[in-house]
């Protein structure tokens, strides 16, 4: 029961308290590049979350089964981008083949996952939280994918209907959006201390 | 002492380095498998289509984009000359990739805005607040007068891709050095007014109007509406009345005395040249020249 109530604790900390877009400020880029139709912006929040998941639970295991045993922590960046890029082209692939219309539609946005720091954010932040065990690291990656698709998923929503709304000339395009996040993150900022 | 360090940079690193080439290679071999078990068969074709469309994704053909229709005409070549900015050219290109003889086209369609009235020559019965869109506007009865003019809310300007339209003083303009006439414009507009014209010369004649109501009523909403009078039809057979409204055969069209003259003559000047350097328009209020000659 203890350990539920931690990976449950852990799961709506970083979909809500600590989510990683609109508190960390990470991952911006398809946040605002790909976040302007809403199926569109689902589905990349789908393959970030299998990506995040992936890879979160992998360099965990990484981290903990064969660097920290040998000492060789100075090989972490290099062995997570590694895991990351691996996450990536196995997506791709998986999606030019069971969907390629989603894959069309994303174009070079996802193999910008690959860079995409949200992804090598959430597993340093694994590390630097000091996450110890497998089941944690694992429902923390899911969370983040799960958080990131939720902020895109809000932000393509409002992305919509501002297509049909009177913006003043001056912030048509990129200001309106900017400011849509930034009001965006301020709401999420009043989850902060709900999990202490 | 240098060489002491070198030993010592070697033993700390090998570790790492075999480290590095253990996970490299275990996940070389996973993709491996992955590309084997989820390899998507590519006809070559596709890509060399691909290759000789260009590639500015403007949806002319009616598919997302110029890697799907590229696809589509791959598999069914019955599509092949949708490609509106690749043209003749283009098409032919394809025809040669799939192995197929292609009939030669006519010149390359451009768009024509059936309108000239600008924000001075037109009749405005309300103000409009709402959306600044065509669409919603042209939803409402009696914003303009003219039911059929341009309402200059720029639907087609956001619609082009290639910054090639404008409105300019309350009229939709088209830019023909931008224009690839892909007629993205032509589908956006609500009140149909821009048609895709085969562009045989490099100025086009015109009728730049499309309201059908009677002269009389044309003429009390708008100063330079067709009033289908006729007498452009009397100079040559290419103008046609239908509806009160003057119609150009723009197949027969060519650039002589009797197109001329009738251009002259037009009452209320709607007759005008359209392309990449045609002259301005005659000022309505103007007598027609043939009057003053």
């Amino acid at each position: 029961m203890d350990t539920l109530n931690i990976l449950l604790m852990a799961f709506i900390s970083i979909v809500l308290v600590n989510n990683l877009v609109l508190t960390k400020f990470l991952g911006i880029c398809p946040y605002l590049g790909v976040s302007g139709r809403i199926d569109m912006a689902f589905g990349m929040g789908l393959a970030v979350t299998f990506v995040v998941t992936l890879s979160g639970t992998m360099t965990w295991m990484i981290d903990h089964w064969i660097l920290m045993p040998m000492n060789l922590e100075v090989t972490r960046y290099v062995c997570y981008i590694l895991v990351i890029a691996g996450a990536v082209q196995l997506v791709e692939m998986y999606m030019r083949k069971f969907s390629p219309s989603l894959y069309e539609s994303f174009g070079i946005f996802l193999p910008l996952i690959t860079t995409n720091c949200a992804i090598l954010g959430l597993c340093l932040f694994i590390n630097l939280w000091g996450i110890d065990n497998l089941p944690e690291a694992a429902v923390l990656s899911f969370g983040a994918g799960i958080g990131f698709t939720m902020a895109i998923c809000i932000m393509a929503g409002i992305r919509e209907n501002l297509n049909m709304a009177d913006v003043p000339k001056c912030l048509r395009g990129a200001p309106i959006t900017l400011i849509t996040a930034g009001l965006l993150t301020l709401a999420f900022m009043g989850f902060a201390g709900m999990i202490k | 002492m240098i060489l002491a360090n070198m030993y010592e940079l070697w033993n700390s690193a090998w570790p790492a380095g075999l480290i590095m080439l253990g996970l490299g290679t275990s996940f070389a071999i996973v993709l491996l498998i992955a590309s084997i078990k989820l390899k998507v068969e590519v006809d070559p074709k596709v890509e060399q289509i691909h290759m000789a469309l260009p590639k500015i994704d403007c949806g002319a053909c009616g598919f997302a984009g110029c890697s799907s229709y590229a696809k589509a005409v791959a598999e069914k070549p019955s599509l092949i000359g949708m490609c509106a900015p690749g043209g003749a050219k283009a098409a032919a290109k394809i025809a040669e990739i799939l192995n197929l003889q292609i009939s030669e086209s006519g010149p390359a369609k451009k768009p024509i805005v059936h309108c000239r009235a600008t924000t001075g020559d037109k009749t405005i019965y309300a103000e409009y607040q709402g959306i600044p869109m065509c669409i919603s506007a042209n939803a409402l009865v009696n914003v303009q007068a003219c039911k059929f003019g341009c309402l200059g809310y720029g639907d087609c300007v956001a619609a082009c891709k290639f910054d090639a339209l404008h409105i300019i003083d309350g009229l939709a303009v088209v830019n023909y050095e931008k224009c690839t006439g892909c007629g993205a414009c032509a589908k956006a507009c609500p009140r149909n007014l821009i048609e895709m014209v085969p562009f045989a010369h490099e100025n086009m004649m015109t009728v730049a109007c499309k309201n059908k109501e009677n002269g009389k009523t044309t003429r009390s909403i708008c100063k330079v509406g067709c009033i289908g009078c006729g007498l452009c039809f009397k100079q040559t057979n290419i103008f046609a009345i239908e509806e009160n409204l003057a119609r150009l055969d723009y197949e027969k069209y060519e650039l002589n005395d009797q197109t001329k003259t009738a251009m002259n003559k037009c009452p209320t000047g709607v007759i005008v040249f359209r392309g990449l350097t045609a002259p301005e328009p005659r000022q309505p209020a103007q007598k027609p020249a043939a009057a003053t000659v």
